[in-house]
């Protein structure tokens, strides 16, 4: 792709809601996507903007494009950026909100535990669980990096993560973790499983983003590019390029 | 003036000298253990692979942990042994892949512990002599001083062990320090329940949570905490136990006035603390002797992350500031690793790479 004198690449959502609400967002702009092949299809392009190639990809792996310069452009939940590698946020640059996908991504603990409210109550069952059970402390999450740096930040140390690929509330319940490091939009799951988010236990709030990559190839000839498909999106001040 | 090559082999003699056995552990270890010891802090920064089934295995990512595990694998508890290694290990920062050399000895069911100190902070100054760094900047740290200060102070217990396992983390310690200094003032306490009726508050919960009551945190225990929570709540630690403990903590100077300080203080508290301070005092002793121009501080509140250490802690510094040789004494970790009770260990690690750096300036 770097061959081409100029061409932005913007990958999108390639399936469900996020796909919806991103391609909508787009059309507000009155740039509509086209998907050419459907669902089964990964390339498509928008109308009158001939120098974009548009790709549909799962979110997560949106997240690790951008990061790693494969994609110039994304819409991806910020939660990925911040998981897909430690230092993700510093190869990215977050241009706006796009007002949907918003989620937390919340410490939460049995409601049973009527102990514990606080990061610093965890840290206490933490320092002697192992002496009590023979085994850490199993924290089951998706989110691996994103615990681990929110529990080196209160300084919990004693502990394992479990990683979950899905259905994550149920883990305390089947027994293959005694908390949770899950997203949530509205705290129902999480209430319906009997789990309890901690007082402060709101590691970051997320929403989808649109994203620029910071490790793209970025020629002059594309930074004017990405200049003017952002004056279109619009909400985006202008000279966003001279920060890349 | 000697070259990098000759620096080396100048280690390399020093690492298979007689009185020790090299050991030279394989490259690819089971990542199970390095969870298992240190837990996920430490687990981020291996290089992992894993084969088909799911079983982990991690690059080298430091000798201590093989060599102790050897040590009980060979039946050798009781049998003193001292084992040095040098090679490379394998570590990922800032997910970008990293490859040190590290030298280093373990002194391991040694019967006189303050000796085997010394013994590692000797071999820490010759290994810093071979590159030339002879006035180090030298910290150390004293996490049984802090155990034993803890209780001398009268802290009760359960406050005793939530301070304990909050050393060596700055940020951490801090805040449960202006947790004590300012206790919250519960105006509507509520009356102590019995702990029956607690027990069977959180059994129901938990039942109907769909929770086990025997897999993870069982009732008693959950019970138990909320029950000591409510009596921390109602007798905090007085202020001025608290204020002793910060400025405890902030003590970090040379090593002479910080003990001095130490002692002061705490014969002002009304308790004498000259006995435990003794015993490091003697090993900043050894250290000065050994090391007359080395910069030896005394700070408080210095302590590794890792809960298996147990007694003084040192780590030595260069020019540019860059840690060249850390260790101390770490009772705790052959315990930790199945031996069934603490076992005398200590030893340091040696980081190559900048020691021929520092060398090289």
């Amino acid at each position: 792709m770097s061959t081409l004198p100029g061409g932005l690449t913007l990958a999108i959502p390639s399936k469900g809601r996020l796909e919806e609400l991103t391609r909508k967002s787009f059309s507000t702009a009155r740039m509509n996507i086209a998907r050419p092949g459907g669902a089964r299809s990964y390339v498509g392009s928008i109308k009158n903007q001939p120098q974009v190639t548009v790709r549909f990809y799962p979110a997560a792996e949106i997240a690790r494009e951008l990061i790693l310069g494969g994609v110039d452009i994304g819409v991806t939940g910020s939660d990925l950026i911040h998981e897909a590698s430690e230092n993700g946020e510093e190869n990215v640059l977050f241009v706006r909100g796009l007002g949907f996908g918003e989620a937390n991504v919340v410490v939460a603990i049995p409601d049973s535990w009527i102990d514990v409210q606080q990061m610093t109550d965890l840290a206490d069952v933490a320092s002697d669980f192992r002496s009590r059970h023979g085994r850490w402390l199993r924290v089951a999450t998706k989110y691996v990096n994103l615990t681990r740096r929110h529990f080196a930040k209160y300084g919990i140390a004693e502990y394992r993560i479990v990683e979950s690929a899905g259905a994550t509330e149920s883990a305390p319940a089947a027994g293959s973790a005694d908390l949770i490091v899950d997203i949530t939009s509205t705290g129902s799951t999480l209430a319906a499983n009997q789990l309890r988010v901690l007082e402060d236990g709101l590691i970051m709030k997320s929403e989808a983003n649109l994203i620029v990559s910071r490790t793209a190839d970025w020629t002059p000839l594309r930074k004017a590019q990405l200049e003017a498909l952002l004056s279109i999106m619009g909400g985006v001040p202008p000279g966003i390029s001279t920060l890349l | 003036m000697k070259t990098a090559s000759e620096r080396y082999a100048a280690l390399v003699r020093l690492v298979e000298s007689r009185t020790v056995t090299r050991a030279t552990p394989a490259l690819l270890l089971p990542a199970g253990p390095y969870f298992d010891l240190a837990g996920e802090e430490f687990g981020r920064n291996l290089l992992l692979t894993t084969t088909n089934n799911g079983v982990e295995y991690c690059l080298r990512p430091d000798f201590t942990l093989p060599i102790a595990q050897q040590y009980l694998e060979d039946g050798m508890i009781g049998v003193p042994s001292a084992y040095t290694y040098l090679g490379p290990i394998f570590r990922q920062q800032h997910s970008t892949p990293v490859e040190y050399e590290q030298a280093g000895l373990e002194l391991l069911g040694q019967p006189d512990a303050d000796n085997a100190l010394d013994q590692v902070l000797t071999f820490a100054r010759w290994a810093l002599a071979i590159y030339d760094i002879t006035a180090p900047q030298v910290r150390l740290g004293g996490v049984g001083l802090f155990e034993a200060f803890l209780e001398a102070a009268e802290i009760p217990p359960a406050w005793r062990s939530r301070i304990r396992h909050r050393f060596g983390h700055p940020e951490a310690l801090q805040r449960l320090m202006e947790r004590l200094a300012n206790p919250e003032q519960r105006v509507d306490a509520p009356a102590p329940d019995s702990r029956d009726t607690v027990i069977e508050i959180v059994t129901d919960a938990m039942l109907s949570g769909g929770l086990s009551l025997i897999g993870s945190r069982t009732p008693e225990e959950i019970a138990d905490r909320y029950l000591e929570k409510q009596a921390l709540e109602s007798a905090p630690i007085p202020p001025e136990t608290v204020e002793l403990l910060q400025n405890y903590l902030s003590v970090a100077e040379s090593t002479s006035s910080a003990f001095e300080r130490i002692s002061e203080m705490c014969k002002e508290a009304g308790f004498d603390f000259d006995e435990p301070l003794y015993q490091v005092r003697n090993h900043a002793a050894a250290l000065a002797a050994l090391s007359p121009n080395a910069d030896v501080i005394f700070d408080a509140s210095f302590s590794p992350r890792l809960d298996y250490y147990t007694g003084i802690v040192f780590e030595m510094t260069g020019a540019d500031g860059e840690v060249l040789a850390s260790g101390g004494e770490y009772d705790r970790m052959l315990e930790r690793l199945g031996a069934g009770e603490p076992i005398k260990a200590s030893g340091c690690a040696l980081w190559v790479d900048r020691l021929e750096r520092e060398a090289g300036q």
